[in-house]
């Protein structure tokens, strides 16, 4: 322990205290042991290790279920988490019942009857990559599918040209996962990055003004809540969270899915002779991957979870990954079954701030699992090469595939 | 069976629809509405199977015979 906690009893700050690093790439690429371990010790528990600060983590499906369901005591506002950004991001930074007026015209874009009628053009996107590669017998998974795939639905949507894609890549990373170590030298490129991110969509913004197209971007400009337009700011905050959740989660679940994959042919298998079970698969391999491990919340008034008590003003981070495998709510909660029902997981968080995205990624990632497997039914990691992957979500930055069934690789 | 829905609760997973279109459909927002509040023996199966994924228990599945909650939120 570096620094003593700023807040806390100190009598029950060593029994909850657990060794926990939200960044270290060992738990990144293998997570569920990690939760399993800590759950079992701490269903709540104290943690100054990540970030630097003292913070609560909720690894039990109990109290991360209660803290999704109450945000008027787990906010999620600015001050729960910095990203870099001056205007909140909405409607993830604003708490309800304000937070409420912003869903209630976002969610109609994103309905689960919206996003299933554009699983056609998912399929010609997902067949277009796949041509690309297929012949070769191998390709890096997350530069040839993982990244193209939902970032080119995602710029189609909002209305953004393709050829821009790397320069948003760069500037999501930037704030997502910045290059450094050092807590202050990350607080400053995310501060620089985010003036980057406004300054872009202010110029697509005013383009969107001027010359008003069927996409997002134009909707946003033109949107009314209560009778009035959004305000400028408002529709940055959008923006800039649609840039961190358009472009990170989806590459992120490919990745841990294929990689399952890879490494567990006869569950592979499974797909590959029963299509019609890749729907449910998703959902297990979200449960089971869960690739948003976490998600911050403060404290808005005292409260005590699981005998733990912790202070107004404290961090919170939900542990989703660990409620996900909790055997307490998931019956052989640590056996993958691509047929396991219910499965009613937490893996796009829950309550009222439910990601605004989930059926679009639902979408994507049933049509992406479906071509991959109509069309390359075998494959594994590359001999020799280990899977790579990054801190904070669980993308898999680098996934060597060979095809065929052969020790050789590709057949 | 009867099923009814919690508006208050639900998000718009739409878990519920997913298993069973002919019982639970979805508001402009994707939240949850019932379709049948008196459930047909032929989607009984299926509407258990859209409340039990539903990741709020928003929904209560009321049995014909004895009276059963699916709800265990505290």
């Amino acid at each position: 322990m570096e620094k003593e906690p700023t807040h806390g009893a100190s009598k029950e700050k060593d029994a909850n205290y657990v060794e926990f690093n939200l960044l270290d790439r060992a738990f990144m690429e293998h997570p569920q042991p990690v939760y399993q371990k800590l759950r079992s010790k701490c269903p709540v528990a104290r943690n100054n290790s990540a970030l630097g600060a003292d913070q609560l983590l909720l690894f039990s499906h109990d109290a991360v279920q209660y803290a999704l369901k109450h945000p008027e005591i787990f906010s999620s506002k600015m001050e729960s988490g910095f990203l870099g950004n001056k205007d909140p991001l909405i409607p993830l930074q604003i708490d309800p019942p304000e937070q409420v007026k912003y869903r209630k015209i976002l969610d109609p874009l994103f309905s689960h009857k919206k996003m299933v009628q554009l699983e056609p053009d998912f399929a010609i996107l997902a067949n277009q990559l796949i041509d690309a590669f297929i012949d070769k017998g191998e390709c890096e998974f997350n530069s040839a599918f993982a990244i193209p795939f939902p970032c080119t639905v995602f710029l189609r949507l909002m209305g953004l040209p393709l050829e821009e894609l790397d320069l948003l890549l760069e500037m999501k990373n930037g704030i997502i996962r910045p290059d450094t170590s050092d807590p202050d030298e990350a607080t400053r490129m995310r501060t620089q990055m985010s003036e980057r991110i406004h300054a872009y969509f202010e110029k697509a913004i005013e383009n969107r003004i001027k010359k008003p197209g069927e996409d997002l971007l134009s909707y946003f400009v033109t949107a009314e809540v209560n009778g009035e337009r959004l305000t400028r700011s408002e529709v940055h905050g959008i923006c800039f969270l649609f840039l961190l959740g358009g472009l990170d989660t989806v590459t992120a679940t490919l990745g841990c899915g294929m990689t399952y994959l890879a490494q567990h042919p006869e569950q592979r298998r499974k797909l590959v002779e029963d299509p019609e079970i890749i729907p449910s698969a998703v959902e297990e391999i979200l449960r089971w991957e869960t690739p948003v491990t976490g998600i911050v919340r403060i404290l808005k008034q005292d409260v005590t979870l699981a005998g733990v008590e912790a202070k107004k003003g404290e961090h919170v981070t939900v542990m989703l990954g660990s409620a996900n495998t909790d055997e307490n709510a998931f019956p052989k909660a640590d056996q993958v079954d691509f047929e396991r029902r219910p499965n009613p997981h937490f893996a796009f968080g829950g309550g009222p701030h439910r990601c605004l995205g989930s059926h679009l990624a639902r979408a994507e990632l049933s049509v992406a699992f479906r071509e991959i497997h109509r069309r390359i039914p075998e494959y594994r990691v590359k001999p020799g090469e280990d899977p790579r992957y990054a801190i904070a979500i669980r993308e898999v930055q680098y996934l060597p595939l060979v095809f065929g069934a052969g020790s050789q690789g590709a057949s | 069976m009867k099923v009814q829905v919690d508006r208050s609760i639900c998000v718009g997973h739409g878990r519920c629809q997913v298993f069973a279109p002919e019982v639970y459909t979805e508001d402009e927002r994707g939240h949850c509405l019932i379709e049948r509040e008196e459930v047909p023996p032929e989607f009984e199966e299926q509407a258990r199977l859209g409340a039990g994924d539903c990741p709020e228990k928003a929904i209560t599945i009321f049995e014909d015979e004895v009276r059963e909650s699916t709800d265990t939120a505290g």
